[in-house]
C-alpha cells in the first residue's frame, strides 16, 4: 500500500525555480540534509516538503502534487500573462526556458492537414487496445527500427503507446518500483522527472553528481562514467535507499550530450552487474543537427547486455515538435514490463484519431527524410549557431555538442556569491527583463550559477531574447574576472 | 523467511478451518453460506499461494510485504446471518480475479503492485481481447464474438463518423501543437462550461474556472480519489458500481471503496439507495476506524441504469454535508437516458449545492456522444483548490491540442446536438431497447431498466444451482461459448450472484444475432440442468448419500423455470451481514 514517506518539517524553502511553463524541468526544491558536508557525489532526491494542512480539502499527497503545480505556476503564470507577441505585445516575455521546437510548425501543420490525416474510421471512436491500436503500435516498430537503425527489426508487441513521456516515466516507476524505492540519475537532469516518478509511483531519484570540472580520465564536463555511477550507487545503499534502476537521458537534456555506444554498454554492463532497469529516454534522437556527432539508439547495439532490463523510451514532443500532440510510447524485450505499464495505460490513453495521426506521420519516410528532418536540422542548426554566436560574442562559456534544443550556459561569473540563491535571483533580472531561461537548480546541477538557455525559436524572437540577455549581464557586476578555471566549456573543436 | 514461516502458517490455519467446516457441514439452511464461505476461503488459499511463489521467486527479500492483513482470516456472516458475507473490499475481488486466471501472474522483475496490476489486467481483459481478435462480422466471421459486455454506444457511429469528419474539426494552429494548460486549453474549458451550464440546466452560467479537462472520466475520478484521499482513506459507495472504481482504487490511488450493498428486494424500490444504510454504513466504517472521506455516486447508474430523483440527489448531499463528506457524482451517462417519463437531473441543476466546496462532478463523452475511444472527461467542482490539484496531475492524462479543438467544435455545435444526434440516438435506443427488452420478456427472463445508459440489468439467478457467484462465472463461460460477452454482477460488486450487465446499444443485425446466442445459452442451461437432476436420482438410488453429495442436490430444489422461489431466501439481512 502506497504510503507518502514521512519527512520532518521544514520550512518551506524560498528559492522556487522555474523553467518550466509546462512541465519542462518543474524544479522543486532538493532538500539535502544539512549536514552533509564532504563532497556529494550522489544525493538521494526527496520531494516531500512541508504541506500544512490547515483548512485543505486535500490530502497529503494532494497538497504535495498542488505545490508541485503551484511551482510550476509561478513561472508560467508570469509568462503567459505576458507573452511576447510581435504585433501585440512586442515588450512581452520572451520563452527561451520551454524546450519546445518552434521552428517546424509550418512543415508539421501542412502535413498534418494532408486529406490521410483527416480520416475519421467508427473503430478510431471506440474503446482502443490499452496498449495503443495495433496499427500504431507496427509502425511505432517499423519506425523505431529504421531511425534506431536496429540489428534485427523491432516487434509491435514490444511496443506501449501511451500520451506521452511523463505518463511513461510514471508507469514505469510504479511497475519496477516498490514504494520508496529509487532509481539513479545523472544530474543535472530534466527536472519534471522528479514529479513523474513521485506523483503516483512514490518513487525517489538518487543523484549522480556530474562536474563541470574536467578531472582524473574525464575527457568533458559534466561526464558519466561507471565509477560514479559506484559511488552513487553505494551511497544510496548505505543510506538504505534500495535502488531499482538507472535513468539515462540520451541525447542528454540540458547538456546537449551525447553517449558513445562505448560509454552506453559501459552504463548498461553496470547496471546488469547490480540487476538494475535501465530507462533510457530518447526523445531528442532525431534532434541531432550535427551529423559528425554519429548518435546511436541503445536500439542499435548489436546486443544489449541485459535486454529484460532495458527500456526505451521515445515520443513526437522533441522530435516532431508536438509537445502538445501527446504522444509517448514504450520499446522493451520485456513482455511482463509491457504489460504491467499496458495496465495502467487505461489512464494514459490517447484518442485513437491521434492515433491515426501519429501512424500516418511515422509512416510518412519520405516527407521524414527528404522535407523534415534536413529542413528541421538546417533550421536548428541555423538558431544555435546564432546564439552559440552571441554567447561568444559575449565571452561566456557554454556547453552544447549538437543536440537538443538547447545550450548550457555557465554563468556562474555573473553571481556575487556561488549560491542558488544568487542563482535564482540573476533568473529573475533575465525575467524583469522580459527572457525567461531556466535555472541549473531545476536541473539538479550542484553548482550553482548554470542556464539552460532554449534556442529553437523563430529569428526575431531569439534577436530580441538575446538582446535582453546581453542587457542583463552587461548591467551585472561580474564577480571574478573570468576565473581562470571557469573558462571554456565549449569541448574543443565543435563551434568554430 | 520469516515472512514465508508465517505465511505458512496461516495457511495451514486456513486449511485447517476447510477442513473443520466440511465436518460440521450438516444444518441444512446453511449449506449455500459454507459453500460459499469455502469457496472465499480457497480463492484466498490460492491467493496467497501466489503470493508465496511470487515471494519465493523475488527472493524473499526483507523489504516485500505482503498484503496480509487486509484478508480476513474469520468466517464472516457465521452462523445467524443466513447469507454469504464476503469482505466488502478489493482483496475479495482481487482474490476472485486471481482464482479466476488459471495462473497468477508472476515477474522477476516487476515490483509487487506491478505484479498485482498485471495480474488484474490479465484477468480482467483476456476475454476482452480474445474478443478483439475474433469479433462477430455479418460476412466476414459471423462466428465471432458479440460483445454486450462492453458498455459502448454504436448506434450513433455513423452521427458521428461524418460529423468529426467535416472540415471545421480539422482546424490546425501553432497553439494545438504546443505544451497546453494542463487543466485544459481555455477555449475548450469554456466551452465545456457552457456546455454544461445548458445540459445540466444549470440556475446560473458555470466558471470555466472550474473546470478541469483530462483524458477520461476514469481520470477525474483517479486524480479525485489522489487528492482527496491518501492511502488507505475510504470513500463509501453504494453497489452494484461500476467496476472501473474498484480498478482504479486499487491500481493506483489505493482508497478503500466501502461497499453499502443495495438490494434487490429489501428496499421499496430495487436496488435503491435508502438514507438509513447510508448513516449505516458511515456509522460502521466509523466504528471501524476507517477514515472515510466521501461518497461515491453515478447518476444515471452504471450497471442499474437508475436515475436518481432531485429530491434523493439533496438528501445524499445534506447526509454529506451532515458528515463533512466529499461527493464525487459521476454523471458520464448523462444525456443517455431514452425516456421522457423519467428525466435526469444534474446536481449542478440545483439551485444551490449544499456543499460545493464538497460537489465533485465528473462527466466524459464515451457514453453520451458513444466515442470511448476520444478519451475526454471532465471535472467540474466549486473547490478551487481541488481544481489545482487535480490540474496538477494534467500531464499525466493530457489530450492532444487537435483533440481538444474537435471536442470544442462538437459541444459548440448545439443544432446538430439538439436537431440531429439527441433525437436520432434516442430513437434508435428506444427501439433498440424494445427489441431486447420484447425478447427476453418472451424468455421469461426477468430485468431491470429504467430508461437510461446502455445497458440492461438482467436477473438470471433461476438459471443458476446453486445460487453461488460460482455458478455465475459458470454461466458467464457458457455465454462466453456461445461467442456471447456479457458482464456478470460480480464485477460489479453486486451482492446477490445471478445479474448480468447487457448492452443494448448495438447495431439491429448484431442484436439478433446476440439474442439468438444469449437464448440458446439459456436452454443449454436448462437442458444441463435436468441432465443433472436425472443423474442425482440416479446417484441418490445407487448409493447413499454421502454428506457432501446430498448438499449440492438438496438445495436444488426449484426448477429453472420458477421464478425465484429459492434464490429469494439468499436475500434476507444481506445488509445486517455487510455491516
Amino acid at each position: 500500500m502506497a504510503t507518502l514517506p514521512k519527512k520532518e518539517s521544514r520550512a518551506p524553502n524560498t528559492c522556487l525555480g522555474l523553467d518550466t511553463n509546462y512541465g519542462d524541468g518543474l524544479e522543486r526544491e532538493h532538500s539535502r540534509k544539512p549536514d552533509h558536508k564532504r563532497p556529494e557525489h550522489y544525493g538521494v532526491g526527496d520531494p516531500t516538503t512541508p504541506f500544512s494542512s490547515d483548512g485543505s480539502h486535500l490530502s497529503s499527497r494532494g497538497r504535495i502534487s498542488k505545490w508541485f503545480w503551484d511551482l510550476a505556476e509561478e513561472g508560467y503564470r508570469t509568462y503567459h500573462m505576458d507573452e511576447y507577441d510581435e504585433d501585440k505585445n512586442p515588450n512581452g516575455i520572451i520563452n527561451l526556458g520551454t524546450s519546445e521546437n518552434k521552428l517546424c510548425f509550418d512543415l508539421l501543420s501542412s502535413r498534418l492537414s494532408q486529406s490521410d490525416m483527416l480520416q475519421v474510421k467508427p473503430s478510431l471512436l471506440q474503446y482502443p487496445d490499452w496498449r495503443g491500436h495495433l496499427f500504431l503500435r507496427e509502425e511505432v516498430a517499423r519506425f523505431l527500427s529504421f531511425y534506431c537503425r536496429s540489428p534485427a527489426p523491432l516487434k509491435p508487441e514490444n511496443v506501449v503507446v501511451l500520451n506521452g513521456c511523463a505518463s511513461l516515466f510514471s508507469a514505469l516507476a510504479t511497475v519496477l518500483c516498490e514504494v520508496g524505492e529509487a532509481f539513479l540519475i545523472p544530474a543535472p537532469y530534466y527536472g519534471a522527472i522528479t514529479q513523474h516518478v513521485y506523483l503516483y509511483g512514490n518513487v525517489q531519484l538518487v543523484c549522480v553528481y556530474l562536474d563541470s570540472e574536467v578531472t582524473g580520465l574525464d575527457t568533458r564536463p559534466f561526464q558519466l562514467t561507471v565509477e560514479k555511477l559506484e559511488v552513487a550507487l553505494q551511497g544510496a545503499n548505505a543510506e538504505g535507499v534500495k535502488v531499482k534502476g538507472l535513468i539515462l537521458i540520451n541525447p542528454q537534456n540540458p547538456l546537449g550530450d551525447i553517449y558513445s555506444p562505448g560509454e552506453l554498454r559501459e552504463y548498461l554492463e553496470f547496471a546488469k552487474r547490480h540487476e538494475l532497469h535501465v530507462v533510457v529516454d530518447e526523445v531528442y534522437m532525431l534532434s541531432v543537427f550535427e551529423e559528425s556527432l554519429g548518435y546511436h539508439s541503445v536500439l542499435s547495439l548489436e546486443r544489449l547486455p541485459d535486454p529484460q532490463r532495458t527500456h526505451v523510451m521515445w515520443a513526437t514532443s522533441k522530435d516532431f515538435g508536438m509537445s502538445g500532440l501527446r504522444f509517448g510510447t514504450l520499446y522493451t524485450e520485456n513482455r511482463d514490463v509491457a504489460t504491467a505499464v499496458a495496465s495502467l495505460c487505461r489512464y494514459h490513453g490517447l484518442s485513437g484519431l491521434v492515433q491515426h495521426q501519429v501512424a500516418q506521420l511515422l509512416q510518412d519516410r519520405d516527407w521524414i527524410n527528404q522535407v523534415y528532418l534536413p529542413e528541421n536540422h538546417a533550421r536548428l542548426k541555423a538558431a544555435h549557431a546564432y546564439v552559440s554566436g552571441e554567447l561568444r560574442a559575449l565571452g561566456i562559456p557554454f556547453l552544447s555538442r549538437g543536440a537538443g534544443f538547447f545550450i548550457w550556459v555557465d554563468l556562474r561569473k555573473y553571481l556575487p556569491k556561488a549560491t542558488f540563491e544568487e542563482e535564482r535571483l540573476l533568473w529573475r533580472r533575465f525575467l524583469d527583463k522580459k527572457v525567461l531561461l531556466s535555472f541549473g537548480k531545476a536541473f539538479e546541477c550542484k553548482e550553482p550559477g548554470w542556464f539552460r538557455l532554449v534556442f529553437s525559436d523563430k529569428a526575431h524572437r531569439l534577436r530580441l531574447g538575446m538582446q535582453r540577455i546581453r542587457k542583463v549581464l552587461t548591467g551585472t557586476l561580474r564577480v571574478a574576472e573570468d576565473p581562470p578555471s571557469s573558462r571554456t566549456q565549449e569541448p574543443r573543436g565543435q563551434h568554430i | 523467511m520469516e515472512v514465508i514461516l508465517h505465511l505458512r502458517q496461516i495457511i495451514n490455519e486456513f486449511i485447517l478451518q476447510l477442513e473443520s467446516r466440511h465436518e460440521q457441514e450438516d444444518l441444512e439452511q446453511e449449506e449455500q453460506q459454507h459453500r460459499q464461505n469455502i469457496r472465499n476461503q480457497e480463492a484466498i488459499l490460492i491467493h496467497l499461494m501466489c503470493e508465496v511463489v511470487n515471494l519465493l521467486h523475488s527472493g524473499a527479500s526483507s523489504s516485500l510485504e505482503l498484503q496480509l492483513p487486509r484478508l480476513s482470516l474469520v468466517s464472516k456472516g457465521g452462523a445467524g446471518s443466513g447469507q454469504q458475507a464476503q469482505s466488502s473490499r478489493e482483496p475479495d475481488q482481487l482474490s476472485h480475479q486471481l482464482s479466476d486466471s488459471k495462473t497468477a501472474f508472476i515477474s522477476c522483475y516487476l515490483s509487487n503492485r506491478g505484479i498485482d496490476f498485471s495480474a488484474l489486467y490479465q484477468s480482467n481483459l483476456q476475454d476482452f481481447i480474445a474478443y478483439k481478435g475474433d469479433k462477430y462480422h455479418e460476412d466476414k466471421n459471423t462466428l465471432g464474438f458479440i460483445n454486450f459486455g462492453l458498455s459502448e454506444n454504436k448506434h450513433c457511429i455513423d452521427l458521428l463518423t461524418e460529423r468529426l469528419s467535416q472540415s471545421d474539426m480539422n482546424y490546425i494552429d501553432d497553439d494545438l501543437l504546443q505544451y497546453p494548460d494542463w487543466k485544459g486549453h481555455a477555449f475548450l474549458r469554456e466551452e465545456v462550461a457552457r456546455f454544461l451550464t445548458y445540459y445540466c440546466k444549470a440556475p446560473d452560467l458555470l466558471d470555466p474556472g472550474n473546470v478541469v479537462v483530462l483524458n477520461s472520466s476514469l481520470s477525474v475520478f483517479l486524480t479525485l480519489t489522489m487528492v482527496l484521499c491518501d492511502p488507505g482513506d475510504a470513500f463509501l459507495i453504494p453497489t452494484p458500481l461500476y467496476s472501473g472504481f474498484t480498478l482504479t482504487s486499487h491500481l493506483y490511488s489505493k482508497v478503500e471503496l466501502i461497499h453499502i450493498h443495495l438490494q434487490s428486494k429489501m428496499d421499496t424500490q430495487t436496488f435503491q439507495l435508502i438514507m438509513d444504510k447510508l448513516e449505516k454504513a458511515l456509522l460502521e466504517a466509523k466504528f471501524k476506524g476507517e477514515k472515510v472521506r466521501g461518497l461515491v455516486l453515478c447518476n444515471p447508474n452504471n450497471s442499474l441504469g437508475n436515475i436518481d430523483t432531485l429530491d434523493s440527489l439533496k438528501e445524499y448531499l445534506e447526509f454529506a454535508k451532515r458528515h463533512n463528506l466529499h461527493v464525487i457524482i459521476d454523471e458520464t451517462y448523462m444525456l443517455s437516458e431514452f425516456r421522457a417519463s423519467i428525466p435526469f437531473h444534474s446536481v449542478l441543476n440545483m439551485k444551490s449545492l449544499p456543499d460545493p466546496n464538497r460537489t465533485h462532478v465528473i462527466w466524459g463523452t464515451s457514453k453520451s456522444f458513444g466515442i470511448s475511444g476520444f478519451c475526454f472527461g471532465t471535472l467540474y467542482t466549486h473547490n478551487k483548490e481541488v481544481v489545482s490539484a487535480v490540474g496538477a496531475f494534467g500531464f499525466l492524462h493530457g489530450i492532444a491540442g487537435l483533440t481538444q479543438h474537435k471536442l470544442c467544435r462538437l459541444l459548440q455545435d448545439g443544432e446538430w446536438i439538439d436537431n440531429v444526434y439527441l433525437p436520432t440516438n434516442r430513437s434508435r435506443m428506444q427501439v433498440a431497447h424494445r427489441y431486447i427488452t420484447n425478447k427476453l420478456k418472451t424468455m421469461k427472463v426477468r430485468f431491470l431498466s429504467r430508461g437510461s445508459g446502455l445497458y440492461i440489468w438482467v436477473n438470471l439467478k433461476e438459471y443458476l444451482d446453486p445460487c453461488t457467484f460460482e455458478e455465475e462465472q459458470l454461466f458467464y463461460r457458457r455465454f462466453l461459448d456461445n461467442k456471447l460477452l456479457l458482464a456478470p454482477g460480480k464485477a460489479y460488486m453486486c451482492k446477490e450472484p445471478g445479474w448480468f450487465r447487457l448492452t443494448f446499444t448495438d447495431k439491429p443485425f448484431r442484436l439478433k444475432v446476440a439474442m439468438q446466442r444469449f437464448s440458446e445459452a439459456l436452454t443449454h442451461k436448462k437442458q444441463n440442468w435436468i441432465e443433472k437432476q436425472l443423474e442425482n436420482a440416479l446417484v441418490e438410488s445407487v448409493s447413499s448419500p454421502s454428506t457432501r453429495r446430498s448438499s449440492s442436490s438438496s438445495s436444488s430444489s426449484s426448477s429453472p423455470s420458477s421464478s425465484l422461489s429459492f434464490s429469494s431466501s439468499s436475500f434476507v439481512n444481506v445488509d445486517t451481514s455487510h455491516f
